[in-house]
C-alpha cells in the first residue's frame, strides 16, 4: 500500500499536479471535472480510469485529443464498471503469477458514469461489480438527466423537474416520479464503503475520496453535478447551485460503512429552504405558477422527512 | 499531418505524452512533454465571450480558484496564484464568483479588455460588504 496523500488545507491541495486536462469540450460552468478534478487529486498513485458514455466520456476524448493523464478505456455506456472490474482481476491475475514489471505500484481502479448510466443503463453492471466486490471505485456524476443527448429523464431526475421526455406544461408539472435512492440500494450489497459527496465541500470530498482509496473492496460515491445546461442555470452560478443543493438538504452528505454503519457528514448551519433551490434553476420555473406550488410544500415535506429519517438512521446506528 | 476519422485504426491508443514519464502525479503540467494528443495542446480560447482578468494585489491565495476551475485554468505553483492559463479558459466566471477577497482579485470582462487599462481602473473596495 502506498502512503496516502497529505492535504491538510486547500493551500496544500493546489500544489497537486493535474492529470486532468482543460480544452475539454464540457460546457463551460460544469461540475463534471471540477469533481474529476477533486477525485484524482486526492491521489498521487497510479489510475486505471474508465468512464460510461456520457458527457465526460465524449467532451474528454474527442479524436485525436484525450483529456486524461493516466490510463483511460473508452467504453460503453453501460459498463465502465465492468471494464474496470476486468483490468483490476487482470492486475491481480498478473501479480499473483509475478509478471508485473512494477509489483510495488499499486494502481487505484475508477471508473466513471453520470446518472443515466448508472442510475439506469448500467445497473446491473454496476449491482455485479459490487456484489463480487472487486477493489474498485465507481463514481457517478449525478446531473440528474440525461444532459448528453439533450435532456431526457432519468430514473435519477427528481420530481417536478421539467425534461424533454417529461416536458412541463398545461396539463403535466414535468417528472412524474421520485429519484432513486441509489446509493441505499449500492449500501444493501453490504459494499465497505459509500458515499454521497458534492464538489463545493472540496474537504468533505476529498476525505471520503481518499477513505474509498484506502478500502479494500467496491466503493460507490454519488456526487452531485449542477448542469449548467439542463437545470437551466448562469455558468457562473455553478458552486452556488451545489452551495444550495446541499445547504437545502436535497442532497445531504452522509457516508454508509460496510452497509450499516451510518454518518452524516455535513450539517448544514443555516438550513436554505427547498424553495431558494427549486427558484435558482429554470428546470423548475413552472413550479411557481400557483397551480403547481403544492408541489413546492410536498418537495419540503419529503427532504424535512428525509433528514429526519437519516438523522434517526445514524442515532440508531442500522 | 494527422489522421482523418476514416484512417483511424480500431482499437489504437492516444497517448498524452511524447515518451514516457515515470511520475506524472510528482511533475507538474510545465515539465511534461505532451504529445499532440493531449488536449493540453489545444485551445478553446475562442468559446469565451468574457474573459477573468486577475489582480495581484488583492489575492489572498485562498486557492479556491483553483479547486472549483472546471478547466484546469488556474496556475498555482508552490501554494501561490499566478495567473491565468488563457488558452484552456472557457470564461464560465465560477472563478470571479467564488472569489473571496473585497474587492475581488478575479473579475470578468469582455474579451476584448485590455488587462493592464482594468487593473488601473480596478473597483475600489465596496463598503457595504
Amino acid at each position: 500500500m502506498s502512503e496516502m496523500k497529505k492535504i491538510k488545507n486547500l493551500k496544500e491541495f493546489s500544489t497537486s499536479a493535474d492529470r486532468f486536462e482543460g480544452a475539454n469540450l464540457l460546457c463551460p460552468g460544469c461540475a463534471h471535472s471540477i469533481i474529476v478534478r477533486e477525485v484524482l487529486n486526492a491521489t498521487n498513485d497510479d489510475l486505471v480510469l474508465a468512464a460510461s458514455t456520457g458527457c465526460l466520456e465524449v467532451c474528454t476524448s474527442v479524436y485525436p485529443y484525450t483529456s486524461w493523464d493516466a490510463s483511460w478505456i473508452h467504453i460503453g455506456f453501460e459498463n465502465s464498471s465492468t471494464a474496470v472490474a476486468g483490468a483490476e482481476s487482470m492486475y491481480n491475475a498478473l501479480k499473483t503469477k509475478g509478471r508485473l514489471k512494477q509489483p510495488e505500484r499499486n494502481p487505484k481502479f475508477v471508473a466513471f458514469g453520470g446518472d443515466g448510466s448508472s442510475y439506469d443503463i448500467g445497473f446491473q453492471w454496476i449491482s455485479g461489480c459490487m456484489e463480487r466486490n472487486h477493489d474498485m471505485m465507481y463514481v457517478v456524476l449525478d446531473n440528474e438527466v440525461y444532459a448528453n443527448t439533450g435532456g431526457q429523464r432519468s430514473s435519477s431526475t427528481p420530481i417536478g423537474s421539467s425534461a424533454t421526455t417529461s416536458p412541463a406544461g398545461k396539463i403535466s408539472y414535468g417528472e412524474k416520479t421520485n429519484k432513486k435512492d441509489m446509493l441505499g440500494i449500492m449500501a444493501a450489497h453490504n459494499i465497505p464503503y459509500a458515499a454521497q459527496v458534492a464538489p463545493n465541500k472540496w474537504k468533505d470530498m476529498v476525505k471520503k475520496i481518499q477513505k474509498g482509496f484506502a478500502t479494500e473492496g467496491a466503493v460507490f460515491i454519488n456526487a452531485v453535478s449542477p448542469c449548467t445546461t439542463e437545470w437551466k442555470f448562469d455558468p457562473k452560478d455553478t458552486m452556488h447551485l451545489a452551495d444550495l443543493s446541499t445547504d437545502s438538504l436535497v442532497f445531504p452528505l452522509y457516508e454508509i460503512i460496510g452497509g450499516k454503519e451510518f454518518n452524516i457528514t455535513y450539517r448544514p448551519k443555516n438550513i436554505v429552504p427547498v424553495e431558494e433551490y427549486l427558484a435558482a434553476q429554470g428546470r423548475f420555473k413552472h413550479l411557481f405558477k400557483d397551480e403547481y406550488k403544492y408541489l413546492i410544500k410536498e418537495w419540503q415535506e419529503r427532504v424535512d422527512a428525509n433528514w429526519a429519517y437519516l438523522q434517526r438512521r445514524e442515532e440508531a446506528k442500522v | 499531418m494527422k489522421k482523418g476519422w476514416d484512417e483511424f485504426e480500431i482499437g489504437a491508443m492516444l497517448r498524452t505524452f511524447d515518451g514516457s514519464i515515470d511520475n506524472i502525479a510528482g511533475t507538474s503540467q510545465d515539465d511534461r512533454s505532451y504529445s499532440e494528443n493531449s488536449s493540453y495542446t489545444a485551445s478553446v480560447a475562442d468559446w469565451r465571450l468574457i474573459k477573468p482578468i486577475f489582480n495581484k494585489d488583492y489575492c489572498i491565495d485562498c486557492q479556491f480558484c483553483w479547486i472549483y476551475c472546471p478547466d484546469v485554468s488556474i496556475i498555482s505553483r508552490d501554494k501561490k496564484m499566478i495567473g491565468i492559463d488563457m488558452d484552456h479558459c472557457k470564461g464560465c466566471g465560477i472563478c470571479a464568483e467564488v472569489c473571496p477577497t473585497n474587492p475581488k482579485s478575479l473579475i470578468m470582462f469582455p474579451e476584448q479588455s485590455e488587462d493592464e487599462a482594468e487593473i488601473a481602473s480596478w473597483p475600489a473596495k465596496d463598503e457595504e460588504k
